[in-house]
C-alpha cells in the first residue's frame, strides 16, 4: 500500500456511528507477543486485537468487528470490516486467524449412534477432528437452530458441535438425528 | 502425589497418532467398575505439584524443576483450534506451556511481566491471557470442558501475580459439573448425577405415587381376578349347551338354567365393570391433583434460573396435559394391562386344558405381534415427544400473540402473525399426522394377523371335528374363547401405543420434580426478627454463565435507613445487583450480607419478609384491588391496606372507582394506567413494612405527571427504612445519601450527587446528557 492510497478513518463524529474499515486506512500485522496490531490511519495503533462475526451464519467473512481492550479492561470496537475479500490476503489471513481463535465448533460429519438414558443423550458421531461421544442434556435449549438446516449441539459442558445442514447428513442418520432432536 | 480427577474418561485417538484426544468427552452410559479411581493414562487430571509423567523429560530439558512447580493443568486445542493434548505448568513466578508431541516448551510466560490474568471466553472455546505491556496475550487455549478447572488455575494466577500464597486445596475442590462417582457430566452445574441417583423408571416412581391407595388397589385387583374367572363362564356354558343339549336334543330342562347362567355370569361382570371404572377413576384423579399439585409447587421453589432455560409454554403443558396422563396410568393399567394378562393367561390356560392341540394353533399369531409391537415402539415413541414439542410450540406462538396483540396492531403485522401461527399449527398437523398415520397402519395389520389366526382355527379346528376328534361344542367354545383370547392380546399390543405417550409424558413431569435449579437452603434460617436494613456486598463476582462475569468483584455497603440510588448504562450490571440482594440468584464469589448475615444462611422466606421489590413493570393478578395491594400480607386488616394506599399515593385514585377497593381488575391490571399500576405495586411492597425497600426502574415506564405522583408516593415510602432505587432518570436520585455508580460490572464511583458532580466522571457526564436530551425534548 504507498502511501497516497491511504485514507484516513477518524472515530466517528457521532459516538453511536459505525465505523467502517476500508483496506486503504486499515493495516493489520502480527505485533507483540503474537498478539494482532491493527493500525487505522488518521486515528491510531491498536494492541491484542480480536475479530468478531457480527453476522456468523448470515454472513460470514461479511461486518467483521475489529475489537481491543482498553486500559480499563472494558472491550471497545475499533470498527466494521464490511467485505473482507477487499482487503489484501495478508489481512484475510491474519482476520482468519483471529476468527478461527474466536470460534470452536466442531463440525459433525457422520453420526453413527444416539442413545438416549436418563434424560440424556449420548451420541458417537465423526468430525473433522475424528469420532468423539458426548453426553448432551435432552433439552430444547441445547440444541439450536443454526441458520435455516443447521443445529449446533452443546454437550453438557457447553463444548459445541456443529450440523451446518441437516439436510447433508445421510437419510438414516437425519431420521435418527430428528428423532431426539426433533424440534 | 495428589492427583484430581476433574473431567469424565477420555479415550485414545482412533487415528492411531497414539496421544489422548482430551478434546473429546467420551463417557461411556455403561456402569463404571471403578469410578473412584481414574482409568490410569485416560483422564485429565490437574496434578499438585507434579509434572505430568508424559513430559518428565521435555521438562527437565526446558530447566524446570519438580521443586518449582505449583501445579499443572491439562489443555485440549491448540491456540488455532486443533485437537491437542498439552500442559500448562505454573511456577511461582512463570508459566509454561508444553504439548505432549513436542520435545520444547510451546511457550514460556514470566508473571514479573504480567499485571493481570484472565480467562476469555469465546465462542465454545476460552483463553487463559496475561496482560503484559497493557495488552492481553493468550498463554493457551482451552475447550469449554476445561473451563471449570482452569476457573480455578486462572483463580490462583491472579493470586500469584498478588503476591498471595498458592491454594492447593481450591484445586482440589470438586468438580461442579462431572459426577465424582461415575464421571458423567451433569445436567446442570451441582446437579445430582442422573446415573447414580438411582430413581428408579417412570413406572417405579409411579407405583409409588399410588402407595397411599393401595387397599383401593388391591380391591381393584381381586375384583378383576373375579372378573377374568366370570368371564370364563359363557363359553364353557356355551359348551355345555351345544354338546349336551342342542346337538344331542336331550337335558332340555338345562335350558333355562344354562341361560340363567349367562344372564347371571353377564349381570355379575357388569357389576364388577363398575366397581372397577369407581376405583381407578377414585385413584387416577387423587394421584393426578396430588400430582400437579407437587409439580406446580416444585415450579415455584425453582430458581429463577430455570425459567430463562424453559418457556412458559412448555411448562405449561407439563403441568395442564402431561399430568393427566397419570389418571389414565390407573386405568390403563388395571383395564388395559392387567385385565388383559389376566384374560390372556386365565383364557389361555383353558384353551390349552380344553385342546392343547388346537390351543397351539392359536398361539402362531403372537410372534408376529410381539415383534411389530417391538417395531411400532421404536418408531412411534420418538414421534410422540415431537407432537408434544408440536403443541407447546403453538401454545407459546398463540400466548405470545395475545399478550401483544396491541403491537401486532400497531405495527399492521396481522398477516405475518396469521402465518406465522399457520406455521406452527402446520407443526401440530404433520406431528399427529405423522403419529395417527402410524397407528393407522399398525393397528389393521394387527387385526389381519388377528384375522389369519382365526381362519386357522377354523381350519385345523374343522378338520378336528369332520374326523370326529373333537365336539362341535368344543370348537364352538374355541371359537368364543378364541375372541376373548386375541381381543386382549391385541388390546395389549395397542396397550404399547399409550405406553409410549405415558412415558414422554412421565418423563417431562419427572424431569420438573428432578430439578435441582433450587438454591441450598440452610438447614437451620436464621429469623431476622427486627431487621435494621444494613446491606452488603463483599467482593461479589456473579455471572448468569459462571464464567462470564456479569458483576465483578463488586463490594458496597449501605447503611440502615440510607437512601441509595444505583445508576449506569443498561447491562452495566444494576439488576443483577438486585437479584443477588433478594437472592434470586446466589453469587459464584463473594457474599451478600444483610445486617452482617450472609444472605444464603438466613433462608430465602425469611430474607424475602424484609424486602419489598417494586419492579418496572409492575404485575397485576385477576383478583380485587384490595387482594392486589395485600397480595404479600393476605390477612392484612382493610385500614392496613387503606394506610398502604395512601402512603403510595394510591387511595385518591382507588377511591374514585364504583367499587373502591373491591374493584375487581382485568387481566394484568386492565383498566388502570401504568401510574395507577405502579402506585399500586408501592403500596403492596409498603404494606409488608419491609426494611429494605428496593425499586428497579419504578418510574421509567410513565408519564412525567404520573412519575411526579410516584416520587412523592416514594419520598413517604423510604422513611425509616433502607432504599435502593434503580433509575434512568438520574433527577430522581439527586437527594440520595449515596449514588453507586455501575460500570461493566463494577462499581465506577460513588458519592453523594454534588460529589460525583465535582468528580465530573461518568456520572457527571450521564447527568450531562440527561439535561441535554431534557432541553432537546423542551425545545
Amino acid at each position: 500500500m504507498t502511501q497516497t492510497n491511504i485514507i484516513p478513518l477518524p472515530l466517528p463524529a457521532n459516538p453511536t456511528g459505525v465505523r467502517r474499515l476500508v483496506p486503504e486506512g486499515t493495516v493489520l500485522q502480527r505485533g507483540d507477543h503474537d498478539s494482532l496490531r491493527c493500525t487505522i490511519a488518521g486515528d491510531r495503533t491498536y494492541d491484542g486485537v480480536s475479530a468478531v462475526r457480527l453476522f456468523p451464519i448470515s454472513y460470514g467473512d461479511q461486518f467483521v468487528s475489529l475489537r481491543y481492550t482498553d486500559e480499563a479492561d472494558k472491550e471497545r470496537e475499533i470498527g466494521i470490516i464490511e467485505r473482507l475479500a477487499d482487503f489484501p490476503p495478508q489481512t484475510i489471513e491474519e482476520v482468519h486467524k483471529s476468527l478461527q481463535r474466536h470460534y470452536h465448533e466442531q463440525i459433525i460429519r457422520r453420526i453413527h449412534k444416539i442413545k438416549q438414558r436418563y434424560g440424556q443423550l449420548f451420541f458417537q458421531i465423526e468430525t473433522d477432528s475424528g469420532s468423539v461421544e458426548f453426553v448432551m442434556p435432552w433439552r430444547h435449549d441445547r440444541a439450536e437452530e443454526y441458520g435455516t438446516q443447521g443445529r449446533v449441539l452443546l454437550d453438557s459442558l457447553n463444548n459445541r458441535y456443529l450440523i451446518p445442514d441437516l439436510d447433508a447428513l445421510t437419510p438414516k442418520e437425519k431420521q435418527l438425528l430428528v428423532s431426539f432432536i426433533y424440534w | 502425589m495428589n492427583r484430581i480427577v476433574l473431567r469424565p474418561p477420555i479415550t485414545r485417538c482412533p487415528h492411531s497418532c497414539n496421544h489422548r484426544n482430551i478434546l473429546r468427552n467420551v463417557v461411556s452410559d455403561g456402569p463404571v467398575k471403578n469410578p473412584s479411581s481414574p482409568v490410569p493414562g485416560s483422564a485429565p487430571e490437574v496434578l499438585i505439584q507434579q509434572i505430568p509423567d508424559a513430559l518428565m523429560v521435555t521438562v527437565e530439558q526446558a530447566g524446570l524443576h519438580l521443586a518449582d512447580v505449583l501445579f499443572s493443568v491439562p489443555t485440549d486445542v491448540t491456540q488455532d483450534g486443533k485437537p491437542r493434548a498439552g500442559w500448562l505448568i505454573a511456577t511461582a513466578d512463570s508459566l509454561h506451556i508444553f504439548d505432549e508431541d513436542e520435545a520444547h516448551p510451546a511457550a514460556v510466560f514470566h508473571l514479573q511481566n504480567a499485571d493481570k490474568v484472565r480467562l476469555l471466553q469465546t465462542v465454545g472455546s476460552a483463553f487463559v491471557q496475561l496482560r503484559i505491556d497493557g495488552v492481553y496475550v493468550d498463554v493457551v487455549r482451552l475447550s469449554n470442558g476445561l473451563r471449570e478447572i482452569y476457573g480455578r488455575a486462572v483463580a490462583q494466577v491472579r493470586r500469584l501475580l498478588a503476591g498471595e500464597s498458592f491454594q492447593p486445596d481450591a484445586l482440589r475442590s470438586r468438580s461442579e459439573t462431572i459426577c465424582s462417582d461415575c464421571n458423567l457430566p451433569l445436567p446442570a452445574a451441582k446437579a445430582p448425577c442422573p446415573r447414580c441417583a438411582k430413581k428408579g423408571g417412570i413406572f417405579k416412581r409411579t407405583f409409588l405415587l399410588m402407595r397411599p391407595y393401595w387397599s383401593s388397589i388391591l380391591l381393584l385387583l381381586a375384583v378383576m381376578v373375579g372378573g377374568v374367572c366370570l368371564d370364563l363362564v359363557p363359553p364353557l356354558l356355551t359348551r355345555k349347551l351345544v354338546d349336551e343339549v342342542i346337538v344331542p336334543h336331550t337335558n332340555i330342562g338345562w335350558l333355562p338354567w344354562i341361560l340363567g347362567g349367562l344372564v347371571v355370569a353377564s349381570a355379575g361382570r357388569m357389576l364388577l365393570n363398575v366397581v372397577i371404572g369407581r376405583t381407578s377413576s377414585f385413584v387416577g384423579t387423587r394421584i393426578t391433583k396430588e400430582l400437579r399439585e407437587r409439580v406446580q409447587s416444585k415450579l415455584l421453589g425453582l430458581n429463577v434460573d430455570y425459567y430463562n432455560r424453559h418457556s412458559a409454554g412448555s411448562l405449561m403443558s407439563r403441568v395442564l396435559n402431561d399430568v393427566d396422563y397419570f389418571q389414565g396410568f390407573v386405568s390403563q393399567m388395571a383395564q388395559g394391562f392387567l385385565l388383559n394378562v389376566l384374560l390372556v393367561l386365565g383364557i389361555g390356560t383353558t384353551l390349552f386344558v380344553m385342546n392343547w392341540h388346537l390351543a397351539l394353533w392359536v398361539m402362531i399369531p403372537i410372534p408376529f405381534v410381539l415383534i411389530g409391537t417391538a417395531v411400532y415402539w421404536k418408531v412411534i415413541y420418538p414421534r410422540y415427544y415431537r407432537v408434544w414439542d408440536s403443541q407447546s410450540k403453538m401454545a407459546q406462538s398463540l400466548t405470545g400473540l395475545l399478550q401483544g396483540i396491541r403491537l401486532v396492531k400497531a405495527f399492521g403485522q396481522e398477516d405475518r402473525e396469521k402465518k406465522r401461527f399457520a406455521k406452527a399449527a402446520g407443526y401440530v398437523q404433520s406431528s399427529k399426522r405423522s403419529l395417527e398415520m402410524s397407528a393407522a397402519t399398525f393397528n389393521p395389520i394387527m387385526g389381519f394377523v388377528f384375522g389369519l389366526g382365526g381362519l386357522i382355527v377354523w381350519n385345523a379346528g374343522g378338520r378336528d371335528v369332520l374326523a370326529d376328534k373333537i365336539s362341535l361344542g368344543t370348537l364352538m367354545a374355541f371359537f368364543g374363547l378364541l375372541g376373548m383370547f386375541y381381543s386382549p392380546v391385541q388390546a395389549l399390543s395397542m396397550f404399547s401405543s399409550w405406553l409410549t405417550g405415558f412415558i414422554a409424558a412421565g418423563q417431562r413431569v419427572f424431569e420438573v420434580l428432578d430439578s435441582t435449579s433450587q438454591l441450598d437452603e440452610p438447614t437451620e434460617s436464621r429469623r431476622l426478627m427486627s431487621l435494621q436494613g444494613r446491606v452488603e456486598l463483599r467482593d461479589v463476582t456473579f455471572g448468569y454463565d459462571p464464567y462470564t462475569p456479569v458483576l465483578k468483584n463488586v463490594s458496597l455497603s449501605i447503611e440502615p435507613g440510607q437512601f441509595v440510588g444505583v445508576v449506569g448504562k443498561s447491562g452495566s450490571g444494576k439488576t443483577t445487583l438486585v437479584n443477588l440482594i433478594c437472592r434470586f440468584y446466589d453469587p459464584q464469589e463473594g457474599a451478600v450480607l444483610i445486617d452482617g448475615e450472609d444472605v444464603r444462611e438466613l433462608g430465602t422466606d425469611a430474607l424475602r419478609e424484609n424486602i419489598g421489590l417494586v419492579l418496572q413493570e409492575p404485575f397485576m393478578f385477576r383478583a380485587t384491588i384490595a387482594e392486589n395491594i395485600a397480595y404479600g400480607k393476605p390477612d392484612a386488616d382493610p385500614l392496613a391496606i387503606i394506610q398502604a394506599a395512601r402512603a403510595a399515593n394510591a387511595h385518591d385514585f382507588i377511591a374514585k372507582k364504583v367499587a373502591g377497593y373491591d374493584t375487581k381488575l382485568g387481566e394484568n391490571g386492565a383498566g388502570l394506567s401504568g401510574g395507577e399500576k405502579q402506585r399500586m405495586s408501592i403500596a403492596r411492597a409498603l404494606l409488608t413494612d419491609p426494611a429494605i425497600l428496593i425499586m428497579d426502574e419504578a418510574t421509567s415506564a410513565v408519564d412525567t405527571e404520573s412519575e411526579q405522583e410516584i416520587q412523592r408516593a416514594l419520598a413517604q415510602a423510604c422513611k425509616g427504612r433502607t432504599t435502593i432505587a434503580i433509575a434512568h432518570r438520574l433527577s430522581t436520585l439527586k437527594n440520595a445519601d449515596v449514588i453507586y455508580v455501575m460500570d461493566e460490572g463494577r462499581v465506577a464511583e460513588c458519592g453523594p450527587h454534588d460529589e460525583l458532580m465535582a468528580k465530573d466522571g461518568i456520572y457527571a457526564r450521564l447527568v450531562k446528557i440527561q439535561t441535554q436530551l431534557t432541553r432537546l425534548e423542551a425545545a
